[in-house]
């Protein structure tokens, strides 16, 4: 039998080989700050903080009106107007800012319209459990099985026809997103409700007397959150290419700019054949970076949420190693002696 | 504009294609170490006419590709039926399209206005009767004799089954016969009196094999699937699937001595794409001879060095030929106002339509039913248009509505005698760029002063159907292009009240179910007029009713076919510099078949 020397033990403590994500109590410190805002963060955040800014401040500052004539078709960049013109002779940069504007709020109301739809469903089929659940996921798995692009392509032909306001702007698309994109959510948070509705302190709620959607709400909901906020993020994602999927298709709301439109109208005017970059590149780069920078900001969330997937800077990793080896060693003397002295 | 239609083409017959194009194009390479294009100039140092509009034209291709003539435009799915009277025959078999399988009694050429022979040498009015003379031993394909009697039997079809298209011919015809068999005769129907509808109809219904259609039972002449088709044209079909139609040249064409000569090319390949975007690629990458698609910024393709050409040099590069129309529904309340639909007519920024959705291509619009280019030009009153028509003016717009004592709500939107002003779908066929992109313009304009109009761009079959039943607020629809009846057969299109069907009964003309009483007899009268004095004094009085009431208005001139060209296999094609044959593919546009002349020799 041999122990391992108290002096590498306490440098195990002290200095971890993988930084500590929970800090010590009562050190003081507000909860948010003992969260690792990697870099992965910092980038996303920095991306999509920077394309919201544009989206909905720029257009206060920017000289020129999305919808106003200052060109011709596709006319060539300037120092004027540097993106140039798109086909109805307007300033790209200007419709580009008032395109990603509603993009974003299409994303915000359709990612979030999945989610409730989607976090609803899947806490009560987890929870209540039974024919509830069969009947919830039966539901979902049916949903699940048709092509969510044909779904989604004859709901919104159907709302081109109709008279009401709200469907015919872009809380219309949002709404045919959101009630399409719901199902794996559902799923999943079914999934870890049903783990979640076994535990201890649900009997306790019960026993209490609690009603289930107190219950629901305050015991289940806050063990689901950090899924709940990472799956939002990837509806947002989600939600804005769903949008451009369709308004690429001339399928989007009547007379409202979004990046999906912008591209719809380069295609339609031959915007790549008679090489006017301007009208499709631009939107082209939004969307791209809108897209990873939520993903890349999801992944960097599920290394906070998630401690097994955490990663460490260099330095620290290396700093552990060397912990380890030294500790293997003083373990190997250690054992050495242990031999001799036998 | 086009109709996307998704097929699977068979790998075997792209193969082909491609191996031809691909062969085609390397054989061509290989064959000189210059470049892929010269100065319009041969070796001899002639200067070629109708080149490229940069003066450039190709190399030429070899072997069999060097006599063939790739065109593109027409046939956007599969071909399923060669049957004229089918209405959905495919290309070259669908009506007035081009004279290469089957062949009209006259042709129209719409630079002079002119009516020229076709299977008839010559016709002759005589008040209400007309005479046509056939050309001389005509035959079908088939090698059987193209008689007077074919030509009357055809025709004669439309009186058996009305609902056949060539049954519109007895709407101003009352009879036809053959009274021998060079002779047709027909009576123009005595009512209407309307000369020049039943010579336009002459000019765009093909004459086709008494024989063949005598063995079709009446009720099945538009269903009958036709894939071998007979006519009297200078081509034969040769094979038609998902990818392509193909035809081969009739050597034994009836009218080698009548149009000085076969076709030069030994066949034509129609590739069937699904879009004007992959058409107007190939078109631009020159693995097409000649085209009928919208492209936008057209001489994009010149200033990039590409042998490309169209008829006019500078803009608009086309002849202006249609007159796609704002259609205002006009039982629905509000816009059943003339003063609404003049606020409307007034808001609309007809020169972004003209600039930005036409690239360039049309003149900004003049508030008249009568183009005033080219034949109709002569009927024209301007002075009548600028002082009681209407022109791009939304303050002006917005005045008519609230000098009618219209009042703006909380939402920006007016209403006017307690009838708000919207919200009302624009619609249009999807995937018509142009026309598309106008409608997003309209409806923009019409925000802009109030008025709540949004797009909506159904399926083409969907769209036609509301616009026909009237079951549509405003609509962005064609009516009758330049023809040797216009623009009384626009005028009709417009204003007719005898073609008006109730609301879900379809209708060719008056669309928006607009209701007068005084306008038929102007009609007739205008069908009437025998001198062109005559004919503009009707013309005159019927404009002045349609600016007081606004039905439909015109939004552009469009090109009544989108005639562009690919100097890269051959050259002499018809131009503004080259006058022989106006810029169509219809009617007397089939000259350039017989005067188009090899690159490579």
């Amino acid at each position: 039998m041999s122990t391992i020397p108290q002096a590498a033990l306490t440098e195990e403590v002290i200095e971890p080989p993988v930084p500590s994500q929970t800090p010590a109590p009562g050190k003081n410190k507000p909860a948010w700050m003992s969260l690792n805002f990697g870099p992965r963060m910092i980038v996303s955040l920095a991306i999509i903080i920077t394309i919201a800014l544009l989206a909905f401040l720029g257009p206060l500052i920017y000289p020129y009106g999305p919808g106003e004539k200052i060109g011709s078709l596709y006319d060539e960049p300037t120092a004027q107007h540097l993106l140039g013109t798109d086909n109805f002779g307007h300033d790209v940069i200007s419709v580009l800012m008032f395109s990603t504007r509603n993009s974003l709020i299409n994303g915000l109301m359709a990612g979030t319209l999945a989610l409730l739809i989607g976090v609803t469903i899947g806490i009560l089929a987890g929870y209540v459990g039974g024919w509830v659940e069969e009947a919830l996921m039966g539901f979902t798995n049916i949903v699940v099985a048709i092509p969510n692009i044909i779904i989604l392509i004859l709901i919104s032909m159907a709302l081109q026809k109709t008279d009401i306001g709200f469907f015919k702007g872009i809380g219309g698309l949002a709404f045919v997103i959101g009630i399409t994109a719901w199902p794996w959510t559902a799923r999943a948070v079914r999934a870890q409700a049903s783990s979640v509705a076994t535990r201890e302190h649900i009997d306790i709620a019960k026993l209490s007397g609690a009603r289930t959607p107190s219950i629901l709400v305050r015991d289940v909901l806050p063990y689901l959150a950090s899924y709940v906020v990472m799956a939002w993020v990837l509806q947002l994602a989600s939600a804005i290419l769903a949008e451009s999927t369709l308004s690429m298709l001339g399928l989007g709301p009547s007379g409202v700019d979004s990046l999906g439109m912008q591209l719809h109208w380069a295609l339609a005017f031959q915007a790549v054949a008679t090489g006017s970059w301007w009208a499709f590149l631009p939107p082209t780069i939004v969307l791209t970076l809108i897209s990873f920078s939520l993903l890349y900001l999801q992944a960097s969330l599920d290394e906070v949420f998630n401690p097994r997937l955490r990663r460490g800077k260099k330095k620290d990793l290396a700093k552990a190693a060397a912990r380890r080896a030294k500790a293997a060693r003083a373990l190997a003397e250690q054992n050495t002696k242990v031999e001799v002295l036998s | 504009m086009s109709d996307s239609v998704f097929f699977n083409p068979s790998r075997r017959s792209l193969f082909k294609v491609a191996g031809v194009v691909a062969g085609g194009a390397a054989l061509a390479a290989c064959s000189s170490s210059k470049g892929a294009s010269g100065n319009g100039s041969g070796d001899t140092g002639e200067a070629k006419k109708g080149v490229g509009n940069n003066g450039q034209v190709g190399k030429g291709r070899t072997g069999t590709a060097a006599d063939t003539l790739f065109i593109a435009g027409f046939q956007w799915g599969n071909p399923t039926t060669f049957n004229v009277m089918s209405p959905t025959a495919a290309w070259p078999a669908s009506s007035n399209v081009l004279q290469a399988i089957f062949e009209t009694p006259l042709r129209w050429n719409i630079l002079t206005g002119e009516i020229m022979p076709g299977l008839a040498k010559s016709y002759k009015v005589d008040g209400l009767t007309i005479t046509l003379t056939m050309q001389d031993n005509i035959t079908f394909s088939d090698g059987t004799p193209c008689t007077a009697k074919d030509f009357a039997y055809t025709y004669n079809t439309g009186k058996a089954n009305p609902g056949l298209a060539i049954a519109a011919f007895f709407n101003a015809a009352e009879s036809i016969e053959a009274t021998d068999d060079k002779t047709v005769v027909i009576k123009v129907d005595s009512t209407s009196k309307n000369v020049g509808q039943v010579l336009r109809l002459l000019t765009e219904n093909y004459v086709q094999s008494q024989a063949i259609l005598s063995k079709i039972a009446t009720d099945k002449l538009a269903t009958e699937i036709i894939s071998a088709p007979v006519g009297t044209g200078p081509f034969t079909l040769g094979t038609a699937d998902q990818t392509q139609v193909v035809l081969k040249r009739n050597d034994k064409y009836w009218g080698k001595d009548f149009y000085g000569g076969l076709p030069v090319m030994s066949q034509i390949i129609h590739p069937i794409f699904k879009g004007n975007e992959d058409a107007n690629l190939k078109f631009a990458n020159g693995e097409l001879d000649i085209c009928q698609t919208f492209q936008s910024q057209i001489w994009k393709t010149w200033e990039g060095g590409k042998p490309t050409g169209t008829y006019l040099k500078d803009k608009p590069y086309y002849i202006p030929g249609g007159m796609p129309m704002l259609v205002f529904n006009c039982t629905k309340p509000g816009l059943d106002n003339p003063i609404v639909r003049k606020a409307i007519a007034s808001c609309i920024d007809y020169g972004a339509i003209s600039e930005t959705a036409m690239s360039g291509y049309s003149a900004t619009v003049q508030p008249s039913l009568i183009l005033p280019t080219g034949a109709e030009s002569k009927f024209f009153n301007q002075a009548d248009a600028t002082a009681n028509g209407w022109k791009f003016d939304a303050k002006a717009a917005e005045k008519m509505l609230t000098d009618a004592g219209a009042t703006k709500g909380s939402d920006g939107i007016y209403t006017l005698n307690g009838t708000r002003l919207g919200p009302w779908k624009l619609i249009t066929p999807t995937g018509w760029t142009d026309w598309n992109a106008s409608c997003d313009i309209i409806a923009k304009s019409c925000k802009a002063i109030g008025i709540d109009v949004a797009t909506n761009f159904p399926q083409q079959a969907e769209c036609t159907q509301a616009i026909q039943g009237g079951t549509f607020d405003l609509g962005h629809w064609y009516v009758s292009g330049v023809n040797p009846s216009s623009p009384w057969a626009r005028f009709d299109d417009v204003l007719s009240q005898d073609k008006m069907k109730p609301i879900g009964t379809p209708g060719f003309a008056n669309y928006g179910r607009w209701k007068n009483s005084e306008v038929t007899a102007l009609l007739t009268a205008a069908a009437q007029a025998t001198d062109d004095a005559s004919k503009k004094s009707a013309y005159d009085k019927l404009d002045a009713l349609y600016r007081k009431e606004i039905p439909m208005c015109p939004t552009m001139y469009r090109p009544d076919e989108f005639y562009e060209y690919a100097a890269v296999n051959f050259y002499n094609f018809p131009d503004a510099n080259n006058t022989y044959a106006p810029p169509m593919f219809r009617g007397a546009g089939n000259t350039w078949m017989y005067k188009l002349k090899k690159i490579a020799g």
